[in-house]
């Protein structure tokens, strides 16, 4: 950091897929854009076990962006899986409309793809700047003004500061944004990917060409809140667990090991046998849902992505670089109408919030807003996977016993594993959750 | 054991300081050493006979575990310097 920086328009910290897609667009638009990444490439200190579903703006930010990012496959099939000790009963979903382009969700690697934006975002003239890590907030009064960089905290000023540094958001935190970060609304993911040929995916996952699979595991985590996963990509399997850190706490238990637990389940063991491990990572994910998405603008400053908290499951949709990708592009369009005001101050930016209530964003995150504080209870993750288990096997149990009726199985399974009272209010907050 | 080969293959550039500070004081007052089984890349081990936790930064993954699960104040947490630290290269 020796060479002293201009001033710019706006300073973007963090270049994963919301920084990117924001300095891409007001480079796009004309603005003087500094893009600012702590890896020595942008995403190498990104981990992802998923899938980014389709999202519309996408097009606007890049024609053809589904056609030209790096993806990995197409998702066509999902696959959910409820394991209880030696068994497992697996939901699967396939369908031939996820066939066509542009696909419903893509699996990729992060440390490219995220490269890939950030290259576009220099072509449109947006100026990226690796290894450099942003310490502190410039303020003039109240207003943000720059940041300080690298370790001698050299100043880069700007009129506008946009913030996508990630699930810890150290700046979001430092502006007065946000509060302190608590386990209770985090998720810690650990990922192994395992190299396998594309034949053995295809054939494992029943899967043609370029199409890929989501497995979700529940149950498989030791009755801590939280699940597995495999995903698909064109010659590698990632596999994970996402463990709430919280629960993870209280448990006593190391990620590592309860990792080793859940790739010798017999339907994990299967899907990855002569599978190669190449790289280990993990990664913090927001949980919170609504409830933890911070207060997203100040005079000043925006804030995008996963440092928003805009990341959410409600059990079946796993939803984050869609939704970082689309606030960092109405951060974007919110800027460059500051610009065209010259008026930097909260109430302009404020913008920024109408626009992410407008779309699929904080719509999405709103109608899920009860599912976060749902997936706090720990019978989702044991209880139930059980019981689940325990009436398909008696369903299927052949033992020259009179066989029951399914209701009488069910409710004799129910009386071993859950009270009625447990089971009713589970239903009717699950239901309030995701159902109606 | 898959967890033999885990902490092997991840990619590191490791700076000469750590990113991480611990005050011992505190930590051997702690009385649930969470980082020392929920950290994913056991960065944290608490040495019996030394009394102390052993620390090791380099094989930080980053991921912030450890500074969620401190409620000790134990942890003077920052990320490496730019372009240290753990470099993801398919994850």
């Amino acid at each position: 950091m020796e060479k002293k920086l201009k001033a710019f328009d706006v300073i973007v910290v963090g270049a994963g897929p919301a920084g990117a897609s924001a300095a891409l667009r007001m480079a796009q638009k004309g603005l003087d854009v500094l893009l600012l990444e702590r890896g020595e490439t942008p995403g190498s200190k990104n981990m992802f076990g998923g899938m980014m579903p389709f999202f519309p703006v996408a097009e606007e930010i890049i024609p053809d962006f589904w056609e030209k990012a790096p993806w990995e496959r197409h998702v066509v099939k999902r696959i959910l899986h409820m394991i209880s000790g030696q068994s497992s009963t697996a939901m699967e979903f396939e369908s031939d409309s996820f066939n066509h382009s542009p696909y419903n969700g893509y699996t990729l690697f992060r440390p490219i793809f995220d490269r890939w934006l950030a290259e576009e975002a220099q072509k449109a003239g947006a100026q990226l700047l690796c290894s450099c890590l942003v310490t502190d907030i410039l303020w003039k009064g109240k207003h943000v003004t720059g940041v300080a960089v690298g370790r001698k905290h050299g100043h880069v000023r700007a009129k506008v500061v946009v913030a996508c540094d990630g699930v810890l958001s150290f700046l979001a935190q430092k502006a007065g944004l946000r509060q302190a970060f608590i386990p209770s609304q985090m998720a810690l993911g650990v990922k192994a990917l395992f190299r396998l040929r594309e034949a053995s995916i295809n054939e494992r996952f029943n899967l043609a060409r370029a199409q890929g699979a989501t497995c979700e595991f529940l149950g498989c985590t030791n009755g801590i809140r939280g699940g597995g996963f495999i995903y698909t990509q064109a010659e590698t399997l990632s596999v994970g667990m996402v463990l709430h850190l919280d629960a993870l706490k209280k448990s006593g238990k190391e990620p590592y090991l309860l990792f080793e637990e859940f790739v010798g389940l017999t339907p994990v063991r299967r899907y990855l046998k002569g599978a190669r491990l190449v790289e280990y990572s993990a990664h913090l994910l927001p949980e919170g849902g609504y409830k933890m998405v911070p207060k997203l603008f100040t005079d000043g400053m925006l804030v995008a992505g996963d440092a928003a908290a805009l990341c959410y499951t409600n059990g079946l949709n796993q939803e984050g670089m869609n939704l970082a990708l689309t606030s960092g592009f109405m951060a974007a369009e919110t800027v460059i109408d500051a610009f065209r005001k010259g008026d930097f101050s909260s109430k302009q930016l404020s913008q920024y919030e109408d626009r992410l209530k407008e779309s699929f964003v904080l719509k999405d995150m709103k109608t899920f807003k009860e599912a976060a504080s749902w997936m706090h209870s720990e019978r989702l993750f044991s209880a139930y996977p059980q019981l689940i288990n325990s009436i398909m096997e008696e369903l299927y149990r052949s033992d020259g016993k009179p066989r029951k009726k399914i209701g009488k199985i069910g409710w004799d399974a129910i009386k071993g594993t859950v009270s009625k009272r447990h089971l009713i209010a589970d239903l009717l907050k699950g239901g309030r959750s995701l159902v109606w | 054991m898959v967890v033999d080969d885990l902490f092997a293959l991840t990619s590191f550039r490791v700076h000469d300081e750590p990113h991480i500070r611990i005050n011992q004081n505190t930590c051997a007052k702690c009385t649930h050493r969470a980082c020392t089984f929920a950290c994913p890349a056991h960065c944290y081990e608490w040495s019996e006979e030394r009394g102390r936790i052993d620390f090791a930064y380099e094989p930080c993954l980053e991921c912030g575990t450890c500074l969620l699960l401190c409620d000790q104040g134990a942890l003077d947490w920052n990320y490496p310097v730019g372009g240290f630290g753990v470099r993801f290269r398919l994850t």
